[in-house]
């Protein structure tokens, strides 16, 4: 599946959602959480109040890399699971489409068992929702784009970037 | 490689500081953390030896607020500059938006920055970029330094493509906000050609 052109559109974004919850309901996960391979978050589900999302999504991404990394030394094509076990938390990674990391944390209630399980049948789930994304790209191409359409964000001005760093604050030289 | 979350109307993009060993890099991260308001910014990892040299990244999320209704971030990464960790420099360029190139000014770092220039390069291209594609920057560091090269002829050494080049002093926060706003300014531009 080439997934480089990837558009996720609110349909899909809704279904990856469900995806989640289910995942991280049946598991009492704290966390279910999908990144891309750089570190972006794509969606999550759980009580994460605890959780610095963007700092998790970056070391996952940085953890899978290096283990990437590491495969590529030993001669492996990949390492696809990563498992870190905790005292009373755990954390459990897992390739998806060769494009996107599956994260869940949770509690030493759950068994490893379980969460293979659950996770295989998500990521299953998951690869649908993406071969459909493909689908749809691959029946667009070519066709006028909707009229409906709005008009791009991407469309900002020069002022427009220049109006951004106001939340920085130089401090003043001595 | 940009993301762009239409949902939570949100642009998330790459910046990675490169450059040699003990140049600066994660001075510059420092800097702009301290003077980000507590609300922009997010929490900065440090993946750091013992002796607070980098071992694998510095990374630190800030929040420049909305442009055209999307919220803007950029995710700052820094790679360890000592040569022998080329294998975690590698890594995280993966999906970069935009370089930073940290020169340290000094006479005798002058070989380390054009060995970490060309080491840059390559990674890139491992990667598929091209540096003279690239949005990218270059920073001569340490200018208070005595023992420092002329900025002019450092500029003729380690400049590849007519990028902005700024002079700074990192620890002082001289020249550090200017970088990160021209390699920000390039980013963006460059999303709104593609787009």
């Amino acid at each position: 599946m080439n997934l480089n052109n990837l558009i996720l559109r609110e349909t899909e974004y809704v279904r990856i959602k469900s995806v989640l919850m289910m995942t991280q309901k049946d598991l009492r996960a704290d966390l279910a959480l999908l990144i891309d391979r750089n570190g972006q978050q794509i969606a999550f589900e759980g009580p994460t109040y605890a959780i610095d999302l963007t700092s998790l999504a970056s070391l996952a991404a940085a953890n899978l890399a290096a283990t990437d990394g590491l495969a590529q030394l030993v001669g492996e094509p990949e390492f696809s699971i990563l498992y870190h076990q905790g005292k009373h938390r755990s954390i459990h990674i897992s390739d998806v489409a060769h494009k996107f990391s599956l994260v869940l944390v949770f509690d030493e209630s759950v068994s490893l068992g379980m969460v293979r399980l659950r996770v295989k049948r998500a990521t299953a789930y998951l690869e649908e929702i993406f071969r459909g994304c493909l689908r749809k790209i691959e029946g667009n191409s070519g066709a006028p784009r909707e009229s409906t359409q709005a008009k791009s964000p991407i469309d900002f001005s020069d002022d427009d970037i220049e109006m951004l760093f106001w939340v920085m604050k130089p401090k003043i030289q001595k | 490689m940009t993301f762009i979350n239409y949902v939570a109307r949100e642009l998330n993009c790459k910046v990675v500081y490169y450059g040699p060993g003990l140049g600066g890099k994660t001075t510059n991260l420092q800097y702009i953390y301290d003077i980000t308001n507590a609300e922009n910014k997010g929490k900065m990892i440090s993946l750091a030896t013992e002796t607070e040299r980098t071992l694998f990244f510095d990374f630190l999320p800030i929040d420049l607020g909305q442009i055209r209704g999307l919220r803007t971030r950029f995710h700052l990464y820094t790679v360890p500059g000592q040569v022998f960790y080329d294998a975690s420099r590698k890594l995280i360029l993966r999906g970069v938006d935009g370089v930073v190139f940290v020169a340290d000014s000094q006479e005798e770092r002058l070989d380390a920055n054009l060995e970490s220039l060309t080491n840059l390069r390559h990674n890139l291209k491992e990667h598929g970029f091209d540096l003279l594609k690239i949005p990218y920057v270059l920073q001569l560091n340490k200018r208070d330094l005595p023992n420092i090269m002329p900025a002019e002829e450092l500029t003729r050494l380690l400049q590849v493509k007519g990028e902005p080049v700024f002079e700074a002093i990192a620890v002082r926060g001289e020249g550090v906000l200017e970088t990160l706003k021209a390699v920000a300014r390039q980013v963006l531009v460059e999303l709104r050609k593609s787009a």
